[in-house]
C-alpha cells in the first residue's frame, strides 16, 4: 500500500496518496501511560518495543530491524522506521499492554514512507 | 471517510471511568459506540434483564469526535450469555429498550441455533476460553445471508498473554470459515486505555487473516451494516420511530440486509 494517512490533533484528517515511495515504512507513536510522570529513555523505549515484538512473534520478530529516529522524552512522542514489515511492528505495538504493572497504550499518530522530519536530522 | 465504530464498550458502573472511556473514544476518531450490558441467566433464580440508564443521565456532554463535527453516537446494546436454550426469549418486551441484541452462545447447538433462528444482530465468539467446538460452514454462511455478524473483540489480547492465543487462535478459525465477511471487531475494554484507533484496529485484522479491504470493512461499514440490521429488527414489529423525520417506518425493504427469514412469529 503506497498511501499516507495522517491524524492530526487539529481535528483534519488528510489523505495523500503518493506511488514510488521509499521502501522504509515511517510512523509517529506516542507511548500513554497510567502514570503520567513516568519517563523513559531512549533505550529504555526501543527495549519496551523490542520486548513486544518478542512477546508476541517471538526472537524471529524481535529481530525485526528497526529504529527510533526521534524521541521526545517529555511528551513521549518518538518516530520510528522499519524497513520491510510494518504489519509486524504495528500489530506488536497495538497488542502491548503494560509497562513495568502499569496500564498503557501506544497511539500511532502518523504513517508515512516518506521521511517526515527535516533533513537536518 | 469512513465511518469508525465501536460496538462493544462495557457498562462501567463508574461514571467517571465510562465518561474517559467514551472521551478516549471520541478522541481516537469512532464515531459511534454501543455500551454493551452482559446478561448472564442462571436457572436458579430468575434474574431481571438490566434496563438501560439514559445517555443524559450518564454523561451530560457527548464529546466531539475528532475529525468531524459531530458528537459521538451512543447507542445501547445487550449481549445475553447463553448456556442453555431457554435463556433467549425471543420478543420479550425487555429487549425493546436496546438498539443492538447480541448472544454468546456457549455450545454448538446453541451456536447453530443463534445463527439460523435467533432474531438478534451480533453473535459474539468469546475470546476468553478456548472454544469447545469448531466453526461450521453451513451455519456461518446461513448467518451471513440472514444478516447477522460476527463479533470478534481484541482487548483480552492486550490484557494477558494467554488471552492473545486464545484471541487469535479462535479468531483466525473464524475467518477461515466464513472467509473474512460479516465480522466486526471491537474491544471490550474496561479502561481508556485498551481502547485502540480504528486504523490499529484495522492492522490487528491483517493479523487475523483478513485481506486489506476486509479489514478495513470489519471496523466500519460491516458494523454500519449490523446497526442498520438491528434498526430493521425493531421496526419489523409494528413500532414507529418519531424521532426521524426523513424517513417512515419501514417494513424492512429499504437495504440489503434485512433478512429475507421473517416470518411470522407464532403469538
Amino acid at each position: 500500500m503506497k498511501e499516507v494517512e495522517e491524524k492530526e490533533e487539529a481535528s483534519v484528517y488528510q489523505r495523500v496518496v503518493l506511488k514510488n515511495a521509499s521502501p522504509y515504512h515511517y510512523l509517529k507513536v506516542r507511548l500513554v501511560l497510567e502514570d503520567d510522570s513516568t519517563r523513559l529513555s531512549a533505550v529504555e523505549l526501543k527495549y519496551f518495543i523490542i520486548t513486544g515484538l518478542k512477546s508476541l512473534y517471538g526472537e524471529v520478530g524481535a529481530a525485526l530491524n528497526f529504529d527510533v529516529l526521534k524521541y521526545d522524552e517529555d511528551t513521549l512522542t518518538a518516530f520510528l522506521r522499519v524497513y520491510s514489515s510494518l504489519v509486524k511492528l504495528w500489530s506488536s505495538l497495538t497488542l502491548l499492554g503494560s509497562y513495568q504493572n502499569q496500564a498503557c497504550a501506544f497511539r500511532v499518530l502518523q504513517v508515512s514512507r516518506l521521511n517526515p522530519l527535516p533533513k537536518n536530522m | 471517510m469512513a465511518v469508525f465504530m465501536d460496538l462493544n464498550v462495557p457498562f462501567l458502573p463508574d461514571r467517571s471511568d465510562l465518561r474517559s472511556v467514551v472521551e478516549t473514544a471520541a478522541h481516537l476518531g469512532f464515531s459511534t459506540i454501543a455500551l454493551n450490558y452482559v446478561f448472564e441467566p442462571t436457572a436458579k433464580k430468575k434474574q431481571e434483564i438490566p434496563t438501560p440508564t439514559p445517555i443524559n443521565e450518564l454523561i451530560d456532554q457527548l464529546p466531539m469526535v475528532q475529525g468531524r463535527s459531530r458528537p459521538i453516537r451512543v447507542l445501547n446494546r445487550l449481549t445475553v450469555l447463553m448456556s442453555d436454550a431457554s435463556h433467549f426469549r425471543p420478543n420479550a418486551p425487555e429487549y425493546r429498550c436496546f438498539d443492538l441484541l447480541a448472544v454468546q452462545p456457549t455450545s454448538e447447538k446453541l451456536f447453530h441455533a443463534a445463527c439460523m433462528v435467533y432474531d438478534i444482530d451480533i453473535i459474539c465468539v468469546p475470546m476468553t476460553e478456548k472454544l469447545p467446538f469448531f466453526f461450521k460452514r453451513a451455519p456461518i454462511n446461513g448467518a451471513i445471508d440472514r444478516g447477522v455478524v460476527f463479533e470478534v473483540s481484541y482487548s483480552a489480547a492486550i490484557r494477558d498473554s494467554t488471552m492473545r492465543r486464545y484471541t487469535i487462535a479462535n479468531a483466525v478459525s473464524l475467518m477461515e470459515s466464513c472467509k473474512g465477511k460479516s465480522v466486526i471487531l471491537s474491544s471490550a475494554a474496561q479502561k481508556a486505555l485498551e481502547l485502540r484507533g480504528p486504523y490499529d484496529v484495522t492492522n490487528l485484522a491483517l493479523l487475523f487473516g483478513l485481506s486489506d479491504g476486509d479489514a478495513k470493512e470489519a471496523v466500519s461499514s460491516t458494523c454500519r451494516a449490523a446497526l442498520l440490521h438491528a434498526e430493521t429488527r425493531r421496526t419489523a414489529s409494528g413500532i414507529i420511530y418519531t424521532t426521524r423525520s426523513q424517513r417512515e417506518a419501514p417494513q424492512g425493504s429499504e437495504d440489503g440486509e434485512t433478512p429475507a427469514a421473517k416470518r411470522a412469529k407464532p403469538t
